[in-house]
């Protein structure tokens, strides 16, 4: 469905994507781990176009386009197709939890208020968030926060849902709430990629792995193969820490 | 104080009063729209980063920072009539006032926008909101709020700043008292009179700011009646 074919970027001279192959089908769920500075964030940044990159090729079905100078109206295109959720949550301060699910469907999509309602309050449920539907982000917990957010991006029913470290800025006690609704979004077929520490979250719900290091994709594999019988070195020293 | 004094100061109370409900608050309210407009369109050219815009504003911003604003005032109402454009002294004043302070909240909206994380535009980006939407949608609501005690702060400034209207013969409420004093020769007496009333509006303004401020905290309303309950229950 979404594949990256040679992907590189650099900061300054810093290479921090090296040539990055990548692909998704649809009802995937990857995992992609390795340590710090590998690349995995700025990869999915890349991927949302959230960053430039330096070279690589992005193509979403039949539809092919050069990821270094994609125009604005690509962007918009390929944007529609994806979900984003950010390790900081970034909800919107000035809206409540429920105009926050709202906005992407009224303002972007043009939906009429009365539908966009429907589906934001179906989502606000499906991630146990009904209740505070009226609140604004400033007064939710950063795991209720992530869970709103999470609710944004499906709401917007998006073929494939980016999580840039979604748990990595919560207290250990608040991660489990997050993943809980991530494993049923994947148990519901959602395609996913997510960026994770959680190697628990990795093995056991997503269906491949893929391993970053040094700004390469060093193993990618079935989940739990990669996970329990890494056939890499530089994979095997990861998982042992 | 004497009977005289008395009388004057009593009797100039509403004389002072009218004026400057009538001349002195319409200036400031209209200068001070002027000036919001005018602010927020500088401000966003440069967070924009529009080629050219930018730097008309940055240019923009050091000639009215960097001058007199009587000088400003002097130039519109006395200076252009010499090419040929007559302007009626109380809209010459609202448009000095006007430009003046559009340069300073130009810079309380600049920081105000620069404050809000780049998350906020980005996750508008990602539902997919351009850049100018999320601009109206996220990032200025968010903004005015951080810009709003010092916009406020620019107001009180211009509404004591009006009194420098009566240097070309606006007939707001200082020309006013300097007709009196003209007449009385009671300076003391009347000007204190005179600052006693700005006071009275500053204070206004000021009770105002507080209220508003509260009204544009973004929580619920749940959360608004448990703390003043906390209040209450503090105060016992």
């Amino acid at each position: 469905m979404l594949e990256i074919i040679g992907l590189k970027k650099s900061y300054g001279d810093n290479e921090i994507l090296k040539g990055i192959d990548f692909k998704v089908d649809k009802g995937e769920v990857i995992a992609v781990i390795g340590p710090s500075g590998s690349g995995k964030t700025t990869l999915l940044r890349c991927i949302s176009f959230l960053s430039n990159s330096d070279e690589g090729i992005m193509r979403l079905d039949d539809y092919e386009c050069d990821m270094k100078s994609a125009t604005k109206s690509e962007v918009s295109h390929l944007r529609e197709n994806m979900g984003f959720v950010f390790q900081s949550f970034n909800l919107f301060r000035n809206m409540t939890v429920i105009k926050n699910v709202m906005e992407g469907l009224i303002t972007a999509r043009k939906m009429d208020k009365k539908e966009a309602k429907e589906i934001a309050l179906e989502m606000l449920e499906k991630v146990g968030m009904l209740e505070k539907k009226d609140s604004y982000p400033d007064e939710l917990s950063g795991g209720q926060s992530q869970r709103v957010a999470i609710a944004r991006a499906v709401a917007l029913n998006p073929r494939v849902i980016l999580f840039d470290e979604p748990t990595s800025a919560l207290d250990p006690e608040l991660t489990g709430e997050v993943l809980d609704v991530m494993k049923k979004l994947a148990d519901e077929g959602t395609t996913m990629v997510v960026v994770t520490h959680e190697m628990g979250f990795a093995r056991d719900v997503a269906s491949r792995v893929v391993f970053m290091a040094d700004g390469y994709i060093v193993e990618e594999g079935p989940a739990k193969e990669v996970i329990d019988n890494p056939r890499e070195e530089r994979t095997r020293q990861f998982l042992s820490r | 104080m004497s009977d005289r004094v008395f009388e004057i100061v009593t009797s100039s109370f509403m004389k002072l009063l009218i004026p400057g409900i009538t001349v002195t608050i319409p200036l400031t309210i209209l200068s001070f729209l002027l000036s919001l407009v005018l602010g927020l369109l500088l401000a966003v050219s440069q967070t924009a980063n529009i080629k050219g815009l930018k730097q008309f504003s940055v240019f923009y911003i050091w000639i009215f920072r960097g001058t007199p604003l009587i000088v400003q005032l002097f130039i519109i109402f006395h200076g252009l009539p010499t090419i040929g454009i007559y302007i009626e002294a109380f809209w010459a004043a609202i448009i000095a006032f006007g430009l003046n302070l559009a340069a300073y909240n130009a810079e309380a909206i600049r920081a105000a926008i620069l404050a809000i994380p780049e998350g906020q535009l980005e996750a508008a980006y990602m539902i997919g909101l351009s850049y100018p939407i999320a601009m109206i949608r996220i990032v200025l609501p968010q903004a005015f709020q951080i810009a709003f005690p010092s916009l406020f702060n620019n107001l009180i400034s211009l509404l004591k700043d009006t009194s420098l209207a009566s240097s070309i013969t606006v007939v707001e409420m200082f020309a006013v008292v300097q007709q009196i004093t003209g007449r009385t020769y009671e300076y003391f007496a009347l000007y204190l009179e005179v600052a006693f009333i700005y006071l009275i509006f500053s204070t206004l303004l000021t009770f105002l700011q507080s209220y508003l401020e509260k009204k544009f905290v973004w929580k619920s309303d749940a959360t608004k009646e448990e703390k003043r309950g906390r209040r209450r229950a503090m105060l016992g």
